[in-house]
């Protein structure tokens, strides 16, 4: 028997019957490789678990306070951090604004209530706008094409649901 | 319900002192394994307690299907791995082994001539395993000290099984070619071979 087989049953840590351990002990007396596989073997099958030094658990207790006191700490600073950043950007985004506020607050207010007044004479106006196409646009649209376009939003909704209800089920598989 | 499930819940829900009865109960096994990684009683400490803290901090994703064990090593086995990919060097020596006060030679043994025999092979072989790559060694020390199946190591190291044995049998050869290389301080008789093939 050529020296393969023997290198696979230890290597592979095979469990052996007898004819096999006798052939086994006869081919390690000749091959020295085999006998540093087996030696190895054997000495992984006979190790000892190591414990660690007395009052593992009570390190432990201190380094976990310890972490947690560096993240408490941690956390402090983090939001100081980000309040002062967030307070930064807001003043620099608005120091012109700001500028004007300590310089002249009179002129600022006054230029604030000018915007607001013009503000609401647009709205005014766009919704008189409104007011007037939607009286005058019905009368000069023929009455097929309100039906045309009430089908085509019925039709519309029907493949909306449908498409919805097939893209919603949920598989029931095997 | 086991003890171990309810101190599990218990720590889960923020109880320090369920999460310290499993310290208590899982020290060694993740000691050991940190130990026979990095090889340094030092080192191994500071890994072993660097894991607990990362189980704390991390209780509230452990799956209670899982073996709490096997979930302890895993992170124990990636840390050192990730440590020994950080190091250049293994300044691992004998010598370091001898001064740790936990895996010395009984003396008042019945035989201490095969006691000193035995502590000497262990170094030995402990020599061996810090020239092994890191996954390797991690697989070898959970089949043979933590006692792992090969599935086991296999979700502990998110690895496949037949990955895992493929890397028992290569680390095998390797720690044969070692064991080989390095010379043995006390020469002993061979035993016969007994089966499975240990």
């Amino acid at each position: 028997m050529d020296h393969r087989p023997f290198e696979d049953w230890l290597l592979d840590n095979q469990t052996l019957n007898l004819e096999q351990e006798r052939q086994l002990n006869v081919h390690l007396r000749t091959c020295s490789s085999c006998t540093a596989i087996a030696e190895v073997n054997l000495a992984l099958n006979s190790v000892r678990e190591v414990a660690p030094a007395a009052g593992f658990s009570d390190r432990f207790q201190v380094r976990l306070a310890a972490n947690k006191q560096a993240l408490r700490w941690r956390n402090i600073w983090g939001f100081l951090i980000l309040t002062l950043s967030a307070l930064g950007i807001l003043v620099w985004a608005a120091w012109p604004i700001l500028k004007d506020l300590i310089l002249s607050p009179v002129n600022l207010l006054a230029s604030w209530i000018s915007s607001l007044a013009s503000f609401w004479a647009a709205i005014q106006a766009i919704t008189r706008t409104g007011v007037m196409l939607f009286k005058v646009v019905p009368g000069f649209v023929p009455v097929y094409v309100w039906m045309a376009i009430l089908i085509a939003a019925g039709v519309w909704c029907v493949v909306w649901v449908v498409s919805l209800i097939k893209f919603t089920k949920v598989s029931q598989g095997v | 319900m086991t003890d171990e499930m309810t101190w599990i819940i218990q720590a889960q829900h923020g109880d320090d002192d369920s999460f310290t009865n499993l310290v208590e109960t899982y020290q060694k096994p993740v000691y050991n394994l940190c130990y026979r990684m990095l090889g340094e009683m030092e080192a191994a400490e500071d890994a072993a307690q660097e894991t607990f803290l990362k189980a704390y901090q991390n209780l509230t994703r452990y799956d209670r299907e899982r073996s709490f064990a096997t979930w302890l090593l895993s992170i124990a086995a990636h840390h050192c791995i990730d440590k020994l990919r950080r190091r250049r060097f293994n300044s691992v020596s004998i010598d370091e082994d001898e001064e740790g006060q936990t895996d010395i030679p009984d003396h008042s043994a019945p035989d201490p001539e095969s006691e000193i025999m035995k502590h000497q092979q262990r170094e030995r072989l402990q020599d061996c395993l810090q020239s092994l790559d890191p996954t390797d060694r991690a697989a070898v020390a959970m089949r043979y000290w933590q006692d792992c199946s090969e599935v086991e190591i296999a979700q502990a190291l998110n690895l496949t099984v037949p990955a895992v044995k493929s890397r028992l049998h290569r680390a095998r050869r390797a720690l044969a070619e070692l064991w080989e290389e390095k010379p043995t301080r006390m020469r002993h008789e061979r035993k016969p071979y007994g089966s499975p093939a240990f």
